[in-house]
């Protein structure tokens, strides 16, 4: 039987033998032939089992080669040689070039150089502070603002892919206004005089008639301008919908407090943290502030661990980096709830709850897990929270209902962790009806022709609104229909008047943290069509057209700083946000006190109905990203997957159906259908299916679908299934097999690392992530001071090459595994930073994918219940590099700092050095995949690339240069300015982004005044350092710091099988 | 079968020639290839029309401005600053004011439309050159523009090659200058051989001759 904690890390003589473990259906490799052994760590279900389909990507260097179809090879040959004799007529001189200066050259800025300015982005509702760099006027790349609380200076993939989407050619450019017969784009001059009479007309009603529905803001001077209007009209109703909300969370501390209170987490404080269904390292609005907060408490150097126990249905990244994960259902998780409320909450020590368990032998753990495992987990957990005393937290997710809030309410203030780690602030909309009732209340009203204006500030409630409400009907029957909107998307086009809006990256505005700091949002280029923001048309609704947003926003400034404020506006712009703004810390009295009570026995889940839950998506969120191409194209950070949503099921509870892996399923729910592929993956609970949120967009543009344009709808939109019953999950679905196929495009078995013969790489794979115990950890480093190097025995290694020598700088890097939380940031600022194209679905099928950067998820162990660790893998900078051996035109070569330089212009394309690369970090442009710049309209996509990196063409290999060109622009300046580099000055960009500070990158070389070495050089000496291939005897830069972990052996020694 | 021989008879007199062909034409076109498409012939030389006809020799030669007076962040960035057209009028509101010359700077001002100069000295996109890493250590102007002073029209000189930057990023002691002379066209080292080692150490000046130094 596996048990919760599936098996240890195992020092390397043991490692051959390897447990025989039976996951049930994984049984049997392919028939016949010799049978690898079974790897430790896994990256997906084929390659565990070792089918077919793993073993044709990883035997093939570059899967699919590319024929060129409907071209003979004759033709081919014509065509290339008369390009070449063109291409020689016309190299004589590059065509002539022209300088442009400005007329007159503004203070500060300098063509060609990088200027920083503060800002902020807001989404559903809380706001993250920003460092947009920009150059000759126009923002290049997003970083986070080290002083923001939201932020301390690492991004999330959002915050980094926001760029592309202010450049996004697809955004509304022009006002359409539908009242006519036809069509007809207009100014915005036309439009305020078209509403001028409508809305006196309005007013004298007080109002009634007018309706506005908004997203979730934080703003204050939005909130400031919704209070103005209501006082113009009185009558007119507001509305706040966010189709993926927190309203439980809020519901919750009313059952709790009898107050809407808003609660907050200081990870870096709690030693034992308990998450229940809760993502809080993924889809939490302070998600990138906990992820560096939690992140203290996992480096076993530094002094205790913390330790985190994850219930949860689906694999979340939270999930991926616990000490202890328990796969229950979603509806499970109230009883698991009340559980551990019982037993922290009973007097004494948590033994106490059941009969069984009362003083009958010496482990009543052991005797209480005979009749309830899960029992004994919740026990065990409780046990541990109650030894922790009042550093510790228990949190629920936004899935979970009020009732499991509320309980957790109670477990945190018994605990005593209310004031340490968990504090509350009151919260700043308490009256807000919740999100759903807002949205039925204004279906009512429409339905009934009660509303003759409707003005929707962003969003796309045709699209995302519930499915048993019938928003988009009862929308027609409103006359003047009025949506300001990014896009033209679905809710755009059914209004009589869609307005352009302003992106965050061209408007003034304010939002405020999670935490309630108060952020300014400041443009970094003016509109590049003529757009305005939702205050600007709320202020046009109030009868004051025109209105400056700058001076709107300082008018609400001047209010919230007072005395004074003039100045502190120059610093808040400056800086980015108002300093001791956040909310004042309240604390609630309970307003009830639940008794401790025997949650009874967990309802068995194996033959229990069908559970579909509904998750935010890491790519497009609730579908509001969905024509980013980077974002399309970031592999979910748990399944890999790019370009597609699918129905994840456990590989047990799919057999039980007979679905296999990408079949197409047929997901019927409370009479509502939907086709949706299979995407089999461990460690789900049992008769769980979850799906993301935001796909099968049908009016995104032409990255995200457009069914008018015959742009193809990317994955499948399962909000028609989502009703207002159930917005998280829902239980009673019924699943079958349709018999079709569909491909999906996951990277998770691309680029597997050391294909020399299975068994080898089965054995080798193991050493490539190291994971070992905290109390191992403890007991090793007092011994061996490079124990995690030494976990893999080499031979004596020679060269056969004479070695450098590396006198000056020498640039290394070291990721901490530890750290890693997999969120995958880094992988799309990397993209930003360097002009990494975008390919599209079809390559990534052949693997053709051209991050520089991946991070590689390995499971381990049991697929009921793996483990995962998450690996960023970029070039290593191999001091002995393969690849630089085989190139025949000296296109990669080393550089005298150590960096493996690749120089495009000399490139030809022949991938020798892709096929040496052990760690297949190499990406090669098989097509121009710029060609589409050239197009006039995308004219303005061409703003986003970064100056100083060279755009890649057709037929170069291309890869990771450690960020060269941040490195020469530091060197540049500090000779210029003839002072050293101190460490830490240079940052590569997926350093930067990293909200963990997993990545360090630095001098090895370095030592500063006083003889210290640089972070980096501390790094790689460290005792968990180790180098991945080291056997290899290429010498790679990059470091790799040990997975520890800290589990619990009361939870390790129970012998917990998910049903 | 008359004759077993595939060849008329007269092509036994025509061999030498056939040698001669063979011998002249391939290195007729390695040195037509070699000559024709170097940089010294493409590039050197190479001496577009302004649209105003401004004159360095004028400027630059006779009145004696600085070119830091024009381009102002030669010493601290990448570019060294075309000026804006703000700057040519500095003077030019008082000096020559009537000058039809001077008729596209105002145009340009009243316009708000940039004057598009012609680029001279263009690299490949693919190289990131720094005047501030140039200037800012001891290269003079000259050394890559040449006698700018002395051009009514701006006109390239040197190949800007990559083997004529790499001559000096291997040895540059000889185009080292002490930095109070870095705009002087008209400097020379004089008898002191060894000043160019002298302010190499004294900057401390290794040129780095790796790939990413200007390709990235």
């Amino acid at each position: 039987m596996p048990s919760l904690e599936p098996e240890q890390a195992k020092p390397s003589s043991q490692r051959g033998d390897r447990p025989s473990q039976s996951p049930g259906m994984l049984e049997g490799g392919p028939a016949g032939g010799e049978q690898p052994a079974r790897p430790a760590y896994w990256r997906s279900l084929a390659e565990l089992a070792n089918a077919p389909e793993f073993r044709a990507l990883a035997e093939a260097e570059f899967p699919a080669a590319e024929d060129p179809t409907g071209v003979s090879r004759r033709r081919w040959l014509q065509l290339m040689g008369a390009s070449l004799v063109l291409a020689g007529a016309s190299g004589c001189r590059w065509k002539k070039d022209e300088i442009l200066p400005l007329t007159a050259q503004p203070p500060n800025r300098l063509p060609g150089q990088f200027q920083r300015f503060a800002t902020a982005r807001e989404m559903a509702g809380s706001a993250i502070g920003l460092w947009v760099t920009s150059v000759d006027g126009r923002p290049i790349k997003i970083e986070g603002n080290p002083k923001h609380p939201g932020s301390l200076g690492a991004t999330d993939a959002w915050s980094q892919a926001s760029i592309l989407e202010l450049y996004d050619p697809d955004r509304c450019q022009w006002i359409v206004d539908r009242t006519g017969p036809e069509a007809m784009t207009q100014t915005w001059a036309r439009f305020a005089e078209w509403i001028r009479p409508q809305l006196a007309e309005l007013a004298k009603a007080g109002g009634a008639g007018l309706a506005i529905l908004s997203e979730a803001s934080s703003s204050p001077t939005l909130l400031g301008l919704r209070e103005r209007l209501r006082k113009r009209f009185p009558q007119a109703a507001w509305f706040d919908y966010e189709p993926i909300s927190r309203d439980n969370e809020c519901e919750g501390s009313r059952l709790a407090f009898g107050q809407v209170v808003r609660t907050h987490l200081a990870l870096d404080k709690a030693r034992v943290v308990v998450c229940l269904d809760a993502d809080l390292l993924g889809d939490h609005p302070a998600w990138v502030r906990y992820a560096r907060d939690f992140s203290k408490g996992r480096d076993p150097a530094a002094g205790p661990m913390n330790r985190l126990y994850v219930v949860e249905p689906c694999f979340t990244i939270t999930g991926s980096v616990a000490d202890h994960r328990l796969p229950l259902r979603c509806g499970e998780i109230a009883w698991f709830a009340k559980a551990l409320h019982a037993a922290v909450c009973e007097k004494g020590d948590a033994r106490g709850v059941g009969s069984q368990t009362k003083e009958s032998g010496a482990s009543p753990l052991a005797e209480l897990e005979k009749t309830s495992p899960a029992l004994a987990v919740a026990q065990a957990i409780a046990k541990d929270l109650k030894a922790n005393g009042p550093n510790t937290a228990v949190v629920a997710g936004p899935r979970q209902p009020p009732e499991v809030h509320a309980l957790v309410h109670e477990i945190n203030a018994a605990l005593g962790n209310v004031g340490t780690s968990v504090w509350y602030t009151a919260d700043p909309d308490p009256d807000r009806p919740p999100h759903v009732e807002a949205m039925k209340a204004l279906c009512e009203r429409m339905s009934a022709g009660k509303v003759r204006m409707l003005v929707i500030l962003g969003g796309n409630p045709v699209y995302d609104a519930p499915a048993d409400l019938p928003f988009a009907d009862a929308l027609d029957k409103v006359p003047a229909r009025i949506h300001l909107s990014l896009y033209d998307n679905e809710t755009s086009r059914r209004c009589t008047w869609v307005l352009p809006r302003s992106h965050y990256l061209e408007s003034w505005g304010d939002a405020r943290a999670w935490d309630g700091t108060y952020s300014v949002v400041q443009p970094l280029i003016a509109p590049l069509y003529d757009t305005r923001t939702p205050i600007e048309l709320l202020a046009l609704l109030d009868g004051q057209a025109d209105a400056d947003p700058r001076e709107l926003v300082r008018e609400r400034f001047q209010q919230i700083a007072g005395a004074d404020w003039e100045s502190r506006w120059d610093a808040a712009v400056e800086s980015g946000l108002l300093g001791d703004s956040a909310w004042p810390r309240t604390t609630p009295k309970l307003a009830r006190q639940t008794p401790a009570s025997d949650p009874g026995p967990l309802p068995d889940g194996t033959d229990g109905p069908w559970e579909v839950i509904f998750c935010s998506d890491a790519s497009v969120y609730d579908g509001r990203f969905a024509n980013n191409g980077w974002l399309q194209e970031m592999p979910d950070p748990m399944t890999k997957l790019t370009w597609d949503n699918a129905l994840l099921l456990s590989p047990a509870s799919a057999a039980s159906l007979g679905i296999g892996h990408g079949a197409v399923v047929k997901l019927t729910l409370g009479g509502r259908e939907a086709l949706l592929p299979a995407f089999l993956m461990p460690g789900l609970a049992p008769r769980t299916a979850a799906v993301a949120l935001g796909y099968g967009r049908t009016a995104a543009g032409k990255v995200g679908g457009d069914v008018e344009s015959g742009s193809p709808v990317v994955g499948v939109n399962v909000y028609p299934l989502r009703t207002t019953q159930a917005m998280g999950f829902a239980s009673g679905a019924a699943l079958a097999a349709t018999g079709a196929t569909y491909p999906l495009a996951t990277t998770q078995d691309h680029s597997a690392i050391d294909v020399v013969g299975m068994r080898a790489r089965g054995r080798r794979v193991g050493d490539l992530v190291r994971e070992f115990t905290w109390d191992e950890y403890r007991e090793k480093s007092k011994h061996d001071p490079h124990f995690a190097r030494h976990a893999q025995h080499l031979p004596p290694l020679e060269s056969l090459w004479q070695e450098f020598s590396y006198e000056g700088r020498r640039w290394g890097m070291t990721i901490d595994l530890s750290k890693c939380i997999g969120c995958s940031a880094c992988v799309v600022a990397c993209q930003a930073e360097n002009n990494v194209p975008v390919v599209g679905k079809d390559r990534v099928l052949r693997g053709r994918e051209m991050h520089w950067l991946r991070v590689d998820r390995y499971y381990r162990g049991d697929a009921a219940n793996p483990r995962a660790a998450h690996q960023v893998i970029l070039c290593q900078q191999c001091e002995n590099a393969p690849c630089e051996q085989v190139c025949p035109v000296a296109a990669t070569v080393h550089t005298r700092e150590g960096l493996n330089d690749m120089v495009y212009n000399r490139c030809v394309g022949t991938r020798y050095c892709s096929n040496n690369c052990p760690y297949k970090v190499r990406r090669f442009n098989f097509f121009n995949y710029r060609k589409d710049l050239e197009d006039p309209e995308n004219e303005v996509r061409k703003m986003v690339l970064n100056p100083e990196v060279t755009v890649r063409s057709r037929g170069v290999m291309e890869k990771c240069t450690f960020c060269v060109q941040r490195i020469q622009a530091a060197k540049i300046d500090a000779k210029n300015r003839r002072a050293p580099i101190p460490d830490g000055a240079i940052q590569t960009a997926c350093q930067q982004v990293c909200p963990t500070q997993a990545i360090v990158f630095g001098d090895l070389n370095h030592k500063d005044e006083q003889g210290r070495p640089s972070l980096v050089a501390q790094l790689r000496q460290a005792d968990r350092a180790y180098e991945i291939l080291a056997e290899l005897n290429v010498k790679p830069r990059t470091s790799y710091l040990a997975v520890v972990r800290n589990p619990n052996p009361e939870v390790e020694n129970l012998a917990f099988k998910p049903t | 079968m008359k004759d077993s021989h595939p060849f008329p008879p007269w092509i036994d007199r025509a061999r030498p020639l056939v040698g001669a062909v063979l011998a002249v034409v391939p290195a007729y076109l390695i040195a037509l290839v070699y000559y024709g498409g170097s940089p010294r012939t493409t590039d050197v030389g190479y001496e577009p029309v302004q649209p105003v006809a401004y004159s360095h020799a004028l400027h630059a030669g006779e009145l004696g401005i600085d070119c830091r007076y024009c381009h102002t962040n030669v010493e601290t960035s990448a570019h060294a600053l075309v000026p804006p057209t703000q700057t040519c009028l500095n003077c030019h509101t008082q000096i020559a004011a009537q000058s039809a010359k001077i008729l596209p700077l105002k145009e340009s001002v009243a316009s708000g439309l940039p004057i598009a100069w012609v680029r001279v000295h263009d690299l490949p996109d693919y190289v990131y050159f720094d005047h501030s890493a140039h200037v800012s250590r001891g290269v003079g102007c000259v050394s890559c523009h040449g006698r700018v002073d002395r051009m009514e029209r701006v006109r390239q000189v040197e190949r800007l090659s990559m083997g004529w930057c790499l001559e000096c990023h291997r040895n540059p002691e000889p185009h080292l200058r002490p930095q109070a002379f870095i705009t002087r066209m008209d400097w020379t080292p004089g008898d002191d051989a060894s000043l160019g080692a002298k302010i190499r150490k004294q900057n401390n000046i290794n040129p780095s001759t790796d790939c990413s130094t200007c390709h990235r």
